[in-house]
């Protein structure tokens, strides 16, 4: 049990409940500046769940373009921001899905490179150590199983309300408490610890 | 199933703690630098909704297919099949020598509707013939959008304008 959480986190975390119910409900009654405003906060999820999914960038841009359209003929039964962002996210990832099996584009996830860092340029010493660090956690994402690195993929991008809905909506276990930090953040954190330096191959 | 040297290590039943939250973020952090949205899609997603009120059904890619007929893929032609509730809109896309492409469909059920090609340049209108074939001879490449404009007075009242998702040609 976890008391411990600061009040401002959870106020943040009920303001934005209540904001996105109201942008739902405007969205809802024809306000296209309200949707306008959901597809730009979580477009970026979305795109992380088509592209785990092993889509071409531009097959990744149809799939969010077909979900958001879905979306407004099914506003009607989404009423808080954790069943949003499930439906959003189990609807990104069947109709990416599909598309992979339409087409013959799309790039398997397990090809994807974990060799190589984003260059993020060199400077300060803070910064050598803060590349030595991301570098090790990449290796060791690297080391994950292709379902965790899926799944801890598109969770970093889930507002943290929302965790226990996505993680439902990928088909994976929750705690019947809460969100717990689940086989694949364990797996994560029991590499790092093993080899403070991942061997970088 | 933990590993075996779990004596300090974090077991999955926990509730998150901060490591497993600064780690999250780092996670984001990482893939948002390897693999970011084009800053734009947002926006482009929020102009395709509003043309819902131009009363538009929207096709669904069905298949594609890539049939490379020369060597270095110097040569390829592309297939591809969309779905809407009324039409199946099946498009054959040939490069061109001068850089452009070619584009060839078929519209199922056959029939006479005006088809328009949005490009990067300047929209271009076509229209089918009885059989549902329509052609456009030299497309820019791109990115491109069908639309299938309203049959004038159908029998069957068919009355909507049919989009195609954006295809890069």
């Amino acid at each position: 049990m976890d008391d411990s959480k600061p009040a401002t986190v959870q106020a943040t975390q009920l303001n934005r409940n209540a904001r996105i119910a109201s942008l739902v409900s405007a969205a809802r009654q024809g306000s296209k500046d309200a949707l306008g405003q959901i597809v730009t906060e979580l477009s970026p999820l979305l795109w992380q769940v088509a592209r785990a999914a092993g889509l071409s960038s531009s097959d990744a841009e149809d799939v969010l373009q077909t979900v958001w359209m879905r979306l407004v003929a099914h506003l009607d039964d989404i009423h808080d921001s954790a069943a949003l962002t499930g439906w959003l996210v189990v609807t990104t990832r069947r109709e990416a899905w599909r598309v992979r099996a339409a087409g013959r584009r799309q790039i398997p996830a397990d090809q994807e490179s974990f060799d190589e860092l984003p260059d993020q340029g060199h400077g300060s010493e803070e910064q050598v150590i803060l590349d030595d660090q991301r570098r090790a956690l990449w290796v060791a994402i690297g080391q994950l199983s292709a379902r965790c690195q899926e799944l801890l993929r598109v969770i970093a991008f889930a507002p943290r309300p929302d965790y226990a809905a996505v993680a439902a909506a990928l088909g994976m276990p929750v705690g019947s408490i809460g969100p717990t930090r689940g086989r694949c953040l364990a797996k994560l954190r029991a590499l790092l610890a093993s080899d403070p330096e991942v061997s970088p191959g | 199933m933990t590993p075996p040297d779990a004596d300090r290590l974090p077991s999955a039943d926990e509730p998150f703690d901060d490591v497993d939250l600064g780690l999250l973020d780092d996670i984001r952090e990482l893939f948002q630098a390897a693999d970011p949205m084009p800053p734009d899609l947002p926006e482009r997603i929020s102009f395709f909704i509003a043309l819902r009120d131009l009363e538009i059904e929207v096709a669904r890619l069905a298949e594609e297919d890539q049939l490379t007929a020369a060597a270095r893929g110097a040569e390829q032609s592309r297939t591809i099949t969309f779905d809407s509730d009324s039409l199946t809109i099946m498009i054959r896309i040939d490069a061109n020598r001068d850089g452009t492409v070619r584009v060839d469909g078929w519209l199922a059920p056959p029939q006479r509707r005006e088809i328009e090609m949005k490009t990067a340049a300047d929209p271009l209108s076509v229209a089918s013939d009885e059989q549902g074939r329509f052609s456009f001879a030299r497309v820019p490449q791109g990115t491109a959008q069908l639309v299938v404009r309203p049959a004038e007075q159908g029998p069957s009242g068919a009355g909507r304008s049919v989009v195609t998702p954006a295809l890069i040609l």
